[in-house]
């Protein structure tokens, strides 16, 4: 089995660089025939990806979530497949390429630096830690879509603006279809942080006995989830549209990206692993 | 095929003359009712602002395109018009130039697929006038088949073309659904018509239209069921509308910067959209500055157009490709025709021959004989036939060269004079 996780490992980087090059390809030259086929590598390169990450879980007797290299496996996979669901959902096609290759980039370093740890705490074996992560991820996902999608509302905002009528004025969907995409992003990245934010106070004072609420990691994601709480309210109440919801999407992401690295990687503390 | 084509369009005469040969519904069918039976045995007439044409299998060997050109010029009088303002195809040609016209690319706006239509309704008035017989029919099933592969298979058809068709296009880019959205078009000429009508058909929401004139923008509102603003205060309701397109003859600008900031204020800055399609401007361009204002002018719609135009013409190749394509299957059909007959009236030849030469000789055998004669006689006759009938149907089941087969069937009918004495297969066809 471990071979075969290990072929896989080596597979899927090239699956995700294939179909990004496919999607790329369409958005480029616009072609009829590729524009139904290129789901199916999409959907081809996932559900290998499920089986890898599967095939780890019992391998390795643990959630795929005890190291860095991990987490980026499993973030590549969550940002493709809410992608995927969310291409089937809207019949929105010509956004792909900018979605894909954040997890072609998540599952090359994944895949260059994983290793086979089959020793961990017993903590990391914990089920609800997993779920705790996992809705962690997805929820993270979700906010790299939103700001992925108001992205790219900025930029045809401008080529409009500026009369610009070139691949970009082509490709992509209307103005109103991106602003929608990013919110409905953001409110999935936004209900699965606060379903992980909930296990982990429910969750985390009984396993960890070192457990601090003063915990920068938890501070910087409670912060993150405020941002979009008041950015998703502003919207629903009419407040706020267009631009400037697009870019509070683009700035709870980069706080988002900013917060975790530095409570990983700077701060020591119980919620730390690696 | 003797099937022929005279053209009158765009490529061959000025507007003047072809509005002039213009053929409404009525003078078409007028047309077709003379012509049936005494200029032509079966037939098609197309008849559009940019061009007329008579398609159509001649009723008699003497009939020629000086007969239909007559004809045609009997029925619809031109003075000024000369021989040099018509193009005449015959056979082949005439299947391509149907092709061509159907998918657009022998349109003055390439890819105009208006022109699909107007065929296929073409087609429709010469069955309902019993004009269409059974090679007609054939021909427009295969036309229709051709002017769908052109739409679906390439992109000749693709993005707006006219400015008032960008402008809505344009709209398209920043709304996702129209049914929700208000329009407003101020000038009810003929370019605010069309863009309204484009909205309308669209599916905007709510359309007002407001023109200095109320009778205009009466007739134009009446016309897509619309509301009208009267245009001493159609300023007062501007930031209702999500989409204003303008297209008066006002020398000056009839909306400033000062009235699209006043209306965003009160819009609370939802996106607007505002197109200036008149010449002179209307709109005040410097609006394009505030937030959330989308404005073009005709210059910028034009880069649009432009665009798209020189996307379909990178498309012409593959369009011809698919008119080769389906004009070879077309004449292979045809050829089929001929070869099914060319092969019995061959083998008649021959049977006649035999049958002939029995008769005058069979006196000369006893009875035992003469039936073995029969045998060895219809032995040799199979045998002599056979290299060329397996020949001709060779050139039915694999010959891409339609050219080659016709020639070959035409050198065998003329070297055993089939189709002399009697009627030709495709006249027998013509007649179905």
């Amino acid at each position: 089995m471990n071979s075969f996780i290990d072929l896989l490992n080596i597979l899927l980087p090239f699956l995700y660089a294939l179909t990004f090059t496919i999607y790329s390809y369409n958005f480029m030259k616009g072609d009829k025939i590729l524009i139904n086929s290129k789901r199916l590598f999409l959907f081809i390169t996932l559900l290998l990806h499920s089986i890898y990450l599967i095939l780890r879980v019992i391998a390795f007797d643990h959630p795929p979530i005890t190291n860095v290299f991990e987490i980026f496996t499993v973030l590549a996979f969550s940002v493709c497949f809410a992608y995927f669901i969310l291409e089937l959902h809207t019949d929105i096609r010509g956004t792909g390429p900018f979605i894909i290759i954040i997890s072609l980039i998540f599952q090359i370093i994944s895949s260059l630096f994983i290793e086979d740890l089959v020793e961990v705490k017993e903590v990391l074996r914990s089920n609800l830690l997993g779920l705790h992560v996992f809705s962690a991820l997805i929820g993270y996902a979700g906010i790299t879509m939103s700001a992925i999608y108001g992205l790219l509302y900025l930029i045809l905002y401008k080529e409009i603006k500026l009369n610009k009528f070139g691949l970009i004025f082509n490709r992509l969907p209307n103005l109103e279809i991106l602003e929608r995409l990013s919110f409905y992003s953001a409110i999935i990245g936004f209900v699965l942080l606060s379903i992980a934010i909930l296990i982990g106070i429910i969750w985390l004072p009984t396993a960890f006995p070192n457990f601090s609420y003063i915990d920068p990691k938890l501070i910087g994601t409670f912060l993150v989830w405020i941002l979009y709480g008041i950015g998703i309210l502003s919207k629903v109440f009419g407040k706020w549209q267009g631009k400037r919801v697009v870019v509070f999407s683009i700035v709870g992401f980069v706080i988002a990206i900013l917060s975790t690295t530095l409570s990983n990687f700077l701060a020591q503390s119980f919620h730390s692993f690696y | 095929m003797n099937l022929l084509a005279l053209s009158i369009s765009h490529n061959s005469a000025p507007v003047e003359l072809r509005e002039a040969l213009f053929l409404q519904k009525e003078e078409i069918d007028e047309f077709i009712n003379k012509a049936k039976g005494n200029l032509l045995t079966e037939g098609l007439v197309i008849s559009t602002c940019n061009r007329t044409e008579i398609y159509g299998f001649p009723a008699g060997n003497e009939i020629g395109f000086e007969h239909v050109l007559k004809f045609l010029l009997s029925r619809k009088p031109v003075p000024q018009i000369k021989n040099e303002h018509f193009k005449n195809y015959f056979s082949k040609d005439a299947v391509n130039h149907l092709f061509r016209v159907i998918t657009g690319i022998d349109s003055m706006l390439i890819g105009d697929n208006q022109i699909y239509h107007q065929v296929k309704d073409s087609f429709l008035i010469s069955e309902r006038n019993k004009f269409s017989g059974f090679l007609m029919k054939r021909l427009f099933d295969a036309a229709i088949k051709t002017g769908k592969r052109a739409i679906s298979e390439t992109e000749i058809s693709e993005g707006a073309v006219t400015v008032s068709y960008a402008a809505v296009q344009l709209v398209e880019k920043i709304f996702s659904s129209l049914n929700k959205k208000a329009a407003l078009v101020i000038g009810a000429g003929e370019t605010g018509e069309i863009a309204a009508k484009h909205l309308k058909e669209k599916g905007i929401g709510k359309l007002y239209i407001t023109n200095r004139t109320l009778e205009k923008a009466e007739k134009v509102a009446g016309n897509l069921n619309a509301k009208i603003i009267p245009f001493g205060n159609f300023k007062e309701f501007l930031n209702e509308y999500d989409i204003v397109i303008s297209a008066t003859r006002s020398e000056g600008f009839i909306l400033s910067k000062d009235d699209i900031r006043l209306m965003m204020k009160k819009r609370n800055y939802s996106p607007t959209v505002l197109m200036d399609i008149a010449v002179p401007r209307d709109i005040d361009p410097s609006v394009k500055e505030i937030d959330y204002v989308f404005y073009n002018d005709i210059d910028s719609l034009n880069i649009i157009v432009e665009q798209n135009l020189a996307k379909r013409k990178d498309e012409i190749p593959k369009v011809e490709k698919i008119v080769e394509e389906e004009a070879a299957a077309f004449f292979n059909w045809y050829k089929s025709l001929e070869i099914a007959p060319t092969i019995k009236n061959l083998r008649d030849i021959f049977e006649n021959i035999r049958l002939e030469e029995i008769n005058k000789n069979k006196n000369r055998f006893n009875p035992e004989d003469q039936e073995k004669l029969e045998i060895i006689t219809k032995r040799i006759i199979n045998k002599i036939l056979h290299q060329p009938t397996v020949e001709l149907k060779k050139l039915n089941e694999t010959g891409n060269n339609s050219d080659e087969a016709s020639m070959k069937i035409s050198i065998i009918r003329d070297l055993f004079g089939i189709g002399k004495n009697s009627v030709a297969p495709n006249e027998k066809e013509d007649n179905i």
